[in-house]
């Protein structure tokens, strides 16, 4: 149980007669990468933004954070709650620089917490340096986001997930998305980085190389439907996914 | 039937079931089911509901909702009546370059012609021709020149262009025709039938009957010929227009074509039995705006029959309002658009938008200039130079100087909500309104001092900014202007326009000065300073200081956490959402500073020299302060500032009257061309665009003395 940050179990998600996801159970467990896999139009998208409260109307079933269940709170009262995620394109506030991104993000603003800092302003959040540091944006801190490459808006995008005080789990969008083979590489030994560190993560990706090479435990999603589970190895040889992935491997990117 | 529809059209026929309901109701209370108010009410029904087609024909051909849709139409309706009564054909006045000159020289050239004559009055029919093809030319000007080019543009800026072609429409309509109403021959029968024990107009019902037919034909149009199914598919994805063998762009603009000629249409059928007024048009919209969102921007039945419903039921209030004393004092009639567009708003809205929701261009920027001492220098010169304008330069400036500081809190009102959040707010000097009233109201009748009647008549301010903030939770873009359009009409039309709120004498009123440590400053004062006439410096003292706090304090709220959260939710609600910002919240806040701006701008204009009254308050002044506020740039403050100078007899005005030549009339012509450039042209306004000349002739100078300067980024 206590193993267990995230479980969702029966969460299915319907647009008018689209069953975009059926009936899926699956657990996240404490420091561990867990990767969700799916060729495009799976509904793992779908799945991210029914979890963290976007699809309040289309969804149901039952999502656990930390033994509590959260299901059916707005999107920010969850992100308070510590389900923070990133989007598969990216959706960076393009008007403010790398660090504002983060500071945004980085804690819970109350109607005390806003008038005591507009009148006295205290910059440089500790927790903001902290995972400035630990993504290395130091340098590009006070830079905007449509100035960087695709690799750097990424890691913000990773950063503004992770920054949050109350996180505990990340929930990565297809993260390699528009990322080149190498820096897909790259991009993967981040993350396997970040959750050595004992964060905890739930990647979905289409892309079976970024997820079997850095995933602990591995789920596949088709067609709405949990399908398979395993470690890489296990998913490697499973029939399942050499079907469902069999003529896509190639097209990925 | 009605589970054959979609959800989103089931909300529409919902609404208008509501309405039916309330012209039954209205009947019952009225103790008789004749039917002569649905006749009546039919008749200005028919008007609203062609407007409302004609808003759905452009919106589906290029997703824009055209708030100059009743200035076509107007303008167009002048067109025909000036062919028909004099034969003439009007030209929109175009800028004279010599005329600057002109005045230093003394000299002066031949004006532009204002008038091309056809010979005599004209027939109706070539009249009816001449009329409609300047509707078509203005449909093609509106896309290919305005809407085409911003087909990836922000909402905000699709608005504001359009918010401009109304600006400009009618301003050359009043300056061509003048502000009085206009006349012309019937063009239907208009004898008298009776119908049901009812006495009609016959025109009324030819008018229906017309507007009944041409939604029948847009409705076989859309639905069965290729034309409309592609039309329908361009405004969705138009590769897959292109795709089917269409040119999405010819679409849109026959589409365009379209639209602009039923407006016209429409104007020039019911102007002998309505008269034309240059505003008449384009206050009726608001109405079509609320009949065109029910039938959800894509209906065209839905569309029209909730445009004639709404034209019953306001009928049948207008005779309520007869029977029953006490219904005139609280203006219901007038709040009817507010409250069905934002039932159809709340019902259909979402609390944030859906996947896929995209804006493909950038928001201007939210500059703010980091404060160093050659900056500090600047400020200090320019304050230098305000206070002198203000104090002690010529009455005129000074004059001037109070109209553009209180320009500048109103664009600030707008910076905040509409430049930091993204919200569209075309309510802002509804909110001024309510400012000054209350604080005449408070101050001059209750006698209260200054610190308490200002204090509680921006907290009035803040109070209806919020109710009228609710629906704006669910909407967003173009559906949250037209949401605030209406809220801004509804207050004018419930408190400023009728006698007894607000101790009102037929709409105008008077303001005491304000008194502060004993000293009065008001602008009729005695002042220590400068040569004694009306407006003395102390006013304009007393402004130079609230405009100065006003400004330093949302240079702070852009910096602090409160401002980054409202440039998060302005760049991306999802995202920001999902970043733990609550979007509801951050939205509301930026309603009620941006109401405490507006109330207290509006507070400030009770004050000033003169007397203040509806129109001071209507919805063309909140329209007007968007376009100056826009036009200096509409995300900084120094865009405030910019936008102070140019407002209505601002300090702006005065120079280039007493410099050059006297513009006034020709401020809100010009005011709207050039907000329709800015739309188009150039996101960020003048403010926008010196700071870019500035920031490269810095770059030019600094290399020219071989020192390279890094890139800086201050936000």
């Amino acid at each position: 149980m206590s193993d267990t940050v995230l479980a969702t179990s029966g969460l299915t998600v319907r647009f008018g007669g689209l069953l975009a996801v059926n009936d899926v159970s699956l657990e996240c467990r404490r420091g561990r990468l867990t990767g969700l896999i799916g060729p495009n139009g799976a509904g793992k998208t779908t799945f991210i933004d029914a979890i963290t409260g976007f699809l309040p109307n289309n969804s149901k079933g039952s999502v656990v954070l930390e033994g509590e269940e959260v299901f059916g709170r707005s999107p920010h009262v969850l992100s308070h709650d510590g389900l923070t995620r990133t989007w598969q394109t990216l959706e960076l506030f393009d008007d403010i620089t790398v660090r504002s991104n983060l500071d945004v993000a980085s804690r819970r603003l109350t109607l005390g917490g806003a008038l005591a800092d507009y009148f006295r302003p205290r910059r440089r959040e500790e927790r903001v340096e902290e995972v400035l540091d630990l993504l290395n944006l130091g340098d590009i801190a006070e830079r905007q986001p449509r100035e960087l490459s695709q690799g750097q808006r990424k890691l913000v995008g990773v950063g503004r997930a992770l920054v949050a005080e109350s996180s505990k789990i990340l929930l990565l969008d297809e993260p390699a998305a528009g990322l080149d083979k190498a820096e897909t590489g790259w991009f993967g030994a981040q993350l396997r980085h970040l959750v050595d560190q004992g964060y905890t993560m739930l990647l979905v990706d289409h892309d079976m190389g970024l997820v079997l090479n850095v995933c602990d435990y591995i789920h596949m999603l088709v067609f709405g439907q949990l399908t398979a589970s395993g470690t890489p190895d296990e998913m490697r040889n499973n029939p399942e996914v050499i079907a469902a992935y069999l003529g896509h491997s190639g097209a990925e990117s | 039937m009605l589970a054959r529809l979609r959800p989103t059209e089931r909300v529409g026929v919902a609404v208008l079931g509501a309405l039916a309901l309330a012209w039954i109701i209205g009947a019952l209370a009225r103790r008789e089911l004749f039917f002569d108010p649905v006749l009546f009410g039919l008749g200005s029904g028919a008007i609203i509901a062609a407007l409302a087609i004609g808003l759905v024909v452009a919106f589906r051909a290029s997703g824009v909702i055209n708030f100059g849709h009743g200035a076509i139409a107007t303008y167009v309706t002048y067109v025909y009546v000036s062919l028909v009564g004099d034969g003439q054909y009007p030209v929109p006045p175009i800028p004279n370059p010599l005329a600057p000159i002109e005045g230093i020289a003394g000299i002066e050239i031949v004006d532009f012609p204002t008038f091309i004559s056809l010979g005599d009055p004209m027939g109706k029919a070539p009249a009816l021709v001449i009329a409609l093809a300047t509707a078509a030319v203005l449909g093609l000007v509106a896309h290919f020149a305005i809407f085409r080019p911003l087909r990836y543009a922000p909402v905000l800026a699709k608005v504001i262009a359009s918010v401009g072609i109304m600006l400009f429409l009618q301003a050359a309509v009043v300056l061509r025709f003048g502000a009085r109403a206009k006349a012309t021959e019937p063009i239907f029968p208009d004898d008298p039938v009776d119908i049901l024990g009812a006495r009609v107009g016959q025109d009324r019902l030819w008018v229906l009957g017309t507007v009944i037919v041409i939604t029948a034909a847009l409705w076989v149009l859309f639905r069965f010929t290729r034309f409309g199914i592609a039309t329908r598919a361009g405004a969705e994805n138009e590769r897959f227009t292109t795709l089917l063998g269409f040119n999405a762009d010819f679409q849109a603009g026959v589409s365009w074509v379209m639209a602009s000629v039923l407006a016209g249409l429409v104007g020039i059928l019911v102007a002998p039995i309505t008269g034309v007024t240059p505003n008449f048009f384009t206050v009726l919209l608001i109405s079509s705006l609320g009949a065109a969102l029910i039938g959800r921007m894509s209906s065209f039945v839905i569309a029209a029959a909730a445009g004639l419903m709404l034209g019953v039921v306001d009928q049948e209030l207008f005779r309520l309002e007869l029977e029953w004393g006490w219904i005139p004092d609280i203006g219901i009639r007038r709040a009817l658009p507010f409250v069905v567009i934002a039932l159809a708003m709340v019902a259909r809205g979402e609390s944030l938008p859906s996947r896929g929701a995209l804006t493909v261009e950038r928001l201007p920027e939210a500059y703010v200039p980091r404060i160093t001492r050659g900056r500090m220098v600047g400020y200090g010169i320019l304050l230098a130079a305000a206070l002198w304008l203000t104090v002690f330069a010529p009455f005129q400036y000074r004059a001037g100087m109070q109209n553009s500081m209180i320009g500048v809190i109103l664009a600030l009102s707008l910076v905040v909500v509409t430049g930091y959040v993204g919200q569209i707010s075309l309510m802002q000097m509804a909110l001024a309104g309510i400012g000054a009233f209350s604080v005449a109201s408070f101050g001059t009748q209750a006698g209260m001092p200054l610190f308490i009647s200002l204090p509680l008549a921006v907290a009035s301010g803040v109070g209806f900014g919020l109710i009228a903030a609710i629906p704006s939770l669910r909407t967003r873009g173009a559906s949250l202007a037209i949401v605030t359009l209406a809220s801004g009409l509804a207050m004018g039309e419930i408190f400023f326009s009728r006698p007894g709120w607000f101790g009102l004498d037929r709409g105008v009123k008077t303001t005491d000065p304000p008194v502060l440590f004993g000293i009065e400053f008001g602008p009729n004062s005695d002042f220590i300073f400068g040569d004694g006439k009306i407006p003395t410096g102390g006013y304009g003292l007393f402004l130079l200081v609230v405009g100065a706090l006003c400004c330093i304090s949302v240079m702070r709220l852009r910096r602090s956490r409160l401002g980054e959260q409202m440039l998060a939710v302005r760049a991306n609600e999802r995202a920001a959402a999902a970043a733990g910002v609550n979007v509801a919240a951050i939205k509301l806040s930026a309603f009620a500073i941006s109401s405490v701006f507006a109330a207290l701008g509006g507070a400030l204009i009770a004050f000033n020299v003169g007397t203040y009254g509806t129109d001071t308050f209507g919805i063309f002044a909140s329209l007007t302060v968007l376009a100056f506020a826009y036009l200096g740039g509409i995300s900084t403050i120094g865009g405030a500032i910019t936008a102070g100078t140019l407002f209505s007899e601002g300090i702006g005005i005065v120079v280039t009257n007493e410099w050059f030549i006297d513009v006034g009339p020709y401020t809100a012509y010009v005011a709207g061309f050039f907000l329709i450039g800015t739309a188009v042209y150039n996101n960020e306004g003048i403010d926008g665009f010196q700071r870019r000349q500035f920031h490269q002739l810095g770059r030019w100078l600094s290399r020219g003395r071989g020192r390279s300067v890094a890139e800086t980024s201050d936000v």
